[in-house]
């Protein structure tokens, strides 16, 4: 039933577990919310056992009630962080841009809602092995987030153009496959408050993307 | 079935042509002059942005690492390949964006890894392109030791040497209309 296929071992993919929790930690600025980053959440909470947490820095004054909700309750049992394969630390903090800390030993920090989905992504396993199929949707992730998410109304009304056209050849955007290029562009779309407006095929995708559970998350969000 | 990359002498993509340069040993890829950037894969796949070129041409050739290693390198790649095209091109006031290269690149030879990767070379051709001289010596001193090594090393010599002055006169071009 799992829509992703992929197999994801996380010692094949960072290297041996060393005893710490691996703790993912997202920097975000409350005025946008990463919505494809919350989706992501979801997904690595079925595959594997993450420790989530929502913090609020002190260069935020206010944060609202759905966003210290957003990764679920709260757990209680936190103290036993050896238990948990992954740690997923969000902490709404004043920030131009969006930025995720991993693993500081090896790894600078990341900047951009895209490319930290793409490490989220990477870590479900689910890539696409043809380059092909992995650089076109490497493409939606950027036209959803550079011209869909920050574009004017020009540019906009580009991208759903395109992905309508896109979503009448096959029900995804890479084809037959659910992929991060739905993620992140559905998450787009949703943000920019025009779905009732939207062309035919991308209001299908849309219903057909919160059919899959994933998205329920990010509804308190949008209201 | 063999690549084809076209593109504009009077605008040359840098990155993607020091891409092509770097892989055209492992892969079949003419490299042409024409109206416009655009990597032609099949008749059904065409990608004509520099970011999506040179992802592309980095995956057909897996064994030279240009994407790096592993899961975290290829994020890192990821992260360099967005700040090269947001925060380099076509930004008139860089000093930010030089101050967070030289402090990522203080401890490194290579931005990601221990070789070359897109990141080293989509990273310097946007400062190639955008005038280098922007960076200083004294406050960038890591960038400037990096800027240089990968300056004086083929294929950034020739492609450096080729193309890097159309891409400021086109610059320079753009500015005065």
């Amino acid at each position: 039933d799992a829509v992703l296929r992929g197999t994801a071992d996380l010692d094949d993919l960072l290297g041996k577990d060393l005893g710490a929790l691996r703790d993912i930690v997202i920097n975000a600025n409350p005025a946008q919310p990463p919505l494809s980053l919350l989706v992501l959440h979801a997904l690595l909470c079925q595959r594997f056992q993450v420790l989530s947490s929502v913090h609020v820095h002190s260069s935020v004054s206010t944060v609202p009630a759905p966003l210290l909700s957003c990764l679920g309750p709260r757990h209680t049992h936190s103290y036993a962080r050896h238990r948990f394969q992954l740690g997923f630390t969000l902490i709404w903090k004043d920030v131009s841009k969006l930025q995720m800390k991993f693993s500081t030993q090896n790894m600078c920090p990341i900047e951009g809602e895209g490319n930290v989905a793409r490490f989220l992504y990477r870590l479900l396993g689910a890539e696409p092995r043809d380059p092909v199929s992995a650089t076109l949707m490497d493409g939606w992730v950027d036209t959803a987030l550079f011209q869909l998410a920050e574009g004017g109304s020009k540019e906009r009304a580009a991208v759903l153009r395109a992905l309508n056209a896109a979503l009448g050849r096959s029900p995804w955007l890479l084809g037959q496959e659910f992929s991060l290029a739905d993620i992140v562009s559905a998450c787009c779309v949703l943000q920019t408050g025009q779905t009732s407006s939207a062309p035919a095929n991308v209001q299908r995708w849309l219903k057909s993307c919160q059919n899959l559970g994933y998205f329920s998350c990010v509804d308190p969000l949008l209201q | 079935m063999a690549l084809n990359l076209t593109f504009n002498s009077s605008n040359p993509p840098l990155g993607a042509l020091l891409t092509a340069e770097h892989v055209k040993g492992s892969v079949n890829l003419s490299v042409e002059e024409g109206k416009d950037t655009m990597l032609h894969v099949s008749d059904q796949v065409q990608f004509s942005d520099v970011n999506s070129i040179t992802r592309y041409l980095a995956r057909v050739a897996p064994a030279l690492g240009l994407y790096g290693s592993n899961m975290m390198e290829q994020t890192e790649v990821d992260h360099w390949l967005e700040f090269s095209a947001r925060r380099l091109c076509g930004q008139s006031d860089l000093s930010s964006a030089l101050a967070d290269l030289d402090k990522a690149l203080a401890l490194r030879t290579f931005l990601v890894g221990r070789s070359v990767t897109l990141a080293d070379l989509c990273i310097w051709a946007a400062l190639k392109g955008n005038g280098e001289s922007q960076a200083k010596p004294s406050s960038h001193p890591h960038l400037c030791r990096w800027f240089s090594f990968l300056s004086s090393q083929v294929p950034f010599s020739s492609v450096g040497s080729k193309w890097a002055s159309k891409v400021s006169a086109s610059k320079a071009a753009s500015v005065e209309k």
